[in-house]
């Protein structure tokens, strides 16, 4: 290969390094909240997410090209995608040249790759919210929710790999990034065919022992998935229509944050662990500022992974978050004031006055059978220090009417 | 000699009318207290005044089976610049503000007293005086209404939930009622009470004044600007105004005392959850009820109402002083008036909708702000198309007959939109008196600017 060849190639490289973290900019934006599943291109979210919820749908299939892609050219998305890795060395360039001294250092990103995938064969892919994918949206992600330490944490991890990468120059996407170490596993596999066609002896770094490593770490990953699974706090969150059920949702979220960075309402927001570890920032529902909106399905549009479905708007508008319920306690209805603001700011007409006492008084009741628990009635009550009528986490699907 | 003669005079008169030994007491009594001479000159101009009245009659009659009332000229009461017809809280607001920005006015109620459902009602608490946007609270009830709230914090146990972080103000309604006689007094409108307006004056289009009947006869009143805060919207629909009508729930309030003597937990467990909400006095709650659905201009139904909720009452409080804890309950009163919520609403220029109020719209004409029902929303433009009929003219509406959909009702009809939109009516109403247009054509400006001047919150 020629030097003109060389250079010419390394144009193009630089130049589809800089389109792509041009255009994962302009997609993530928080304040244009396009609902594209931007990590869904990321193989490693694509294969976590085929294999904790046992489907391939449109998320999965954005996986594959680049998946082809790196199978024909070794560690491409590192090379030729990856905005997280264009980012680092930027960063890189800016600082002085030191040894590298971590060069001895174990491969510990494929471990992490193998974990992962193994624990997504238990329903919890323990390392995906690694992902360069995951942590560059988280980032963009966090400015849409308001200050507070969650938000703060949620758009943390691509800060520390950019603090990491300054400490310890190149470790983030040598020995780290699970990405990079799927690829580099991918890498070992196809060497290892192309040597099991020629029928050549696997040379000294892959002995037979390394495949039984690789399947000793994998079990670890889907032992470790499955125990994190079981470990939560008692009282399920609120999750966002069209949500997986609780056991897988917490597994197949990667929390890149996308969800709640196109949520128009801003109710969805990272959970800062009250609801368990294995909960640690997914997701959650709050209806403190905003009601999930009828004609809005941009979380399930937006979710790479498939931790919210894909669901049409029609499709979406059955989904329930939870049922409503009213403590008749707090109720100034009930108690014999005049209050009717939770039966008007229901958008589904859902929820109707009952007469009590032989009509001397009244209460709100919900009908289970339009109520989707968009919170509207919620937001809308003016007891205070609680909501006297709130949604409880129990997901569901209306019938068609 | 003569004292004698004259007590037997009485006598005779009283206990033909059955209350001889009442007031023989009395009389006694005061006659061994002090001189006689002035008590007997009292009761005397009592008897003396019931004076033969020397009015034209022009009683009804059947023709052809029809009964058939005369024509016949009307004695004119008075004529106005501004005729305010019903005094609660919109009227009233409304009447202040027309006399303070120096219209002639004229207030004409049903009732004895300014305050309509408010103090007649014994609907004590003043729901949307406040917005809650950001977690800041903001008064949007202020100018007239505004004021009269202020003056209750002058007296003991006047008003309560009033200030800082807090919604739903109370007010006793003695308290509310005297302030009101004091600030329309002070604002020197001409007030008639227990006259009922039963027909409008129309000149074309317009409205020219109302007829109303009274202990007096029927009379006339005319006026440059009649304002509707009947609350049912007589006026505006007996001068054929577009209109649409409702059915609401119609309760009745009652009123317990010595809630201080009842023991409140024991009450609590034989199920009676809640013994009213509280008002100023510690020993009395004010005790709503929904009632059922039901139409508040049928006289039937108002009445069969009327009959239902004072046994159901009178029996709930029976009860409830049979269960231990609850001994010292009594049942202070049922309220004078019946609690219509909702009945004719106004076709305005403008039609206020739920959904606009929780945008919230703002408009160029914006006359009044609207509060949170109960204290946790922001507040809402009111335009002055909401006041203005679609083509009568003549005539503004304010209070809870003014042009609104059905969720919105629930926010126009409470007192804290009441006395804001009576503001409003009230001041644009004395603007078009002022410069002799119609209400249509009154500069929204300078309503605006009066409406500034005189305190009111336009946003």
């Amino acid at each position: 290969m020629t030097t003109g060849a060389n250079g010419r190639g390394n144009r193009l490289r630089a130049t589809g390094r800089w389109l792509a973290l041009a255009a994962s900019v302009a997609l993530v934006l928080p304040w244009w909240m396009i609902p594209v599943p931007l990590a869904s291109f990321s193989p490693l979210v694509a294969a976590c997410s085929a294999l904790a919820t046992w489907t391939v749908g449109f998320i999965v299939l954005l996986g594959v090209p680049v998946l082809v892609l790196v199978l024909l050219s070794p560690k491409w998305f590192c090379r030729y995608a990856c905005p997280v890795g264009l980012l680092l060395e930027l960063q890189g360039k800016l600082r002085p040249k030191t040894p590298l001294r971590w060069l001895r250092w174990p491969f510990i990103c494929r471990w992490l790759a193998l974990l992962t995938l193994g624990g997504a064969c238990a329903g919890y892919p323990l390392f995906v919210w690694l992902d360069p994918l995951a942590i560059f949206n988280g980032f963009f992600s966090a400015w849409r929710t308001p200050l507070t330490v969650t938000s703060v944490c949620a758009g943390l991890a691509l800060p520390v790999a950019l603090l990491v990468d300054l400490l310890l120059p190149k470790v983030w996407c040598a020995r780290i990034c699970p990405l990079g170490g799927l690829q580099e596993l991918l890498v070992l596999a196809g060497r290892r065919a192309r040597q099991l066609l020629r029928h050549e002896h696997p040379d000294h770094n892959h002995p037979a022992r390394l495949g039984r490593r690789i399947f000793l770490v994998t079990c670890i990953g889907a032992a470790a998935g499955a125990l994190t699974r079981s470990v939560r706090g008692q009282m399920p969150p609120l999750r966002p229509p069209g949500a997986l059920d609780e056991t897988r949702f917490t597994g197949v979220c990667i929390r890149c944050g996308s969800c709640t960075r196109v949520c128009p309402t801003r109710i969805l927001r990272p959970d800062m662990g009250e609801h368990g570890l294995a909960r640690l920032l997914a997701p959650v529902v709050k209806f403190t500022e905003g009601y999930c909106r009828e004609n809005c399905n941009r979380c399930g549009q937006a979710c790479p992974s498939g931790a919210i479905t894909r669901l049409s708007l029609a499709e979406k508008r059955l989904r329930v978050i939870g049922p409503a319920a009213v403590d008749l306690d707090l109720c100034l209805l009930a108690n014999g004031q005049e209050c009717t603001t939770c039966i008007r700011a229901c958008p589904y007409e859902a929820i109707v006055m009952e007469e009590t006492a032989g009509g001397l008084s009244a209460k709100p009741v919900v009908d289970l059978k339009k109520c989707t628990g968009c919170g509207a009635c919620e937001l809308s009550c003016p007891t205070t220090p609680r909501p006297a009528i709130f949604v409880l986490p129990k997901p569901g699907v209306l019938k068609p009417s | 000699m003569n004292t004698h003669m004259t007590r037997r005079k009485l006598f005779h008169i009283l206990s033909a009318a059955g209350l001889g030994p009442a007031f023989a007491s009395r009389v006694v009594a005061d006659e061994s207290g002090k001189g006689s001479k002035g008590k007997e000159q009292t009761l005397g101009s009592m008897l003396q005044s019931t004076s033969v009245e020397n009015r034209p009659r022009h009683p009804a009659f059947i023709r052809d089976g029809k009964v058939i009332q005369p024509e016949r000229p009307l004695p004119v009461f008075q004529e106005t610049d501004v005729l305010v017809v019903g005094g609660g809280a919109a009227g009233w607001a409304a009447a202040v503000s027309a006399a303070r920005a120096g219209a002639k006015t004229m207030i004409v109620e049903r009732y004895g007293c300014f305050g309509g459902l408010w103090t007649g009602g014994i609907v004590l608490v003043v729901i949307s005086t406040h917005t809650m946007e950001n977690g800041q609270m903001t008064q949007v009830v202020r100018g007239i209404g505004g004021e009269l709230l202020d003056r209750h914090a002058k007296f003991d146990n006047a008003i309560v939930n009033r200030g800082e972080a807090k919604f739903n103000p109370t007010t006793d309604p003695e308290a509310t009622m005297f302030i009101m006689d004091e600030m329309i007094q002070e604002a020197k409108v001409k007030t008639i009470f227990h006259c009922w307006a039963t027909d409008v004056i129309m000149d074309g289009g317009a409205v020219r004044g109302v007829v109303f009947d009274s202990k007096a006869g029927r009379q006339a009143i005319l006026a440059k600007v009649v304002v509707d805060t009947t609350g049912d919207g007589d006026i505006f629909a007996a001068a054929g105004a577009e209109h649409e009508q409702r059915l609401h729930a119609m309760g009745l309030v009652h009123r317990l005392g010595n809630v201080d003597r009842a023991d409140l937990a024991a009450l609590k467990k034989a199920g009676y959850k809640t013994l009213g909400a509280i008002e100023p006095q510690p020993s009395v709650r004010w005790v709503n009820l929904r009632g059922p659905t039901a139409n508040g201009l049928d006289i039937n139904e108002l009445t069969r109402l009327q009959f239902e909720h004072r046994r159901a009452i009178w029996e709930r409080v029976q009860k409830m002083s049979k269960t231990p804890g609850g001994e010292q309950l009594f049942l202070l009163q049922t309220a004078p008036q019946i609690g219509v919520r909702t009945t004719r609403l106004l076709a305005g220029t403008h039609q206020l909708t739920y959904k606009e109020s929780r945008e919230p719209r703002k408009f160029p004409d914006t006359v009044a702000v609207g509060g949170a029902q109960n204290g946790k929303h922001a507040g809402w433009p009111i335009p002055y198309g909401v006041l203005l009929p679609k083509k009568l003219d003549g005539l503004l509406t304010a209070g809870r007959s003014i042009s609104m959909d059905d969720k919105l009702v629930e926010d126009g009809r409470l007192i804290g939109a009441c006395l804001t939109t009576g503001h409003a009516a009230g001041a644009a109403a004395a603007v078009a008196a002022k410069d002799g247009c119609r209400p249509r054509d009154v500069s929204i400006p300078k309503v605006q600017k009066l409406l500034r001047e005189q305190g009111a919150y336009l946003g």
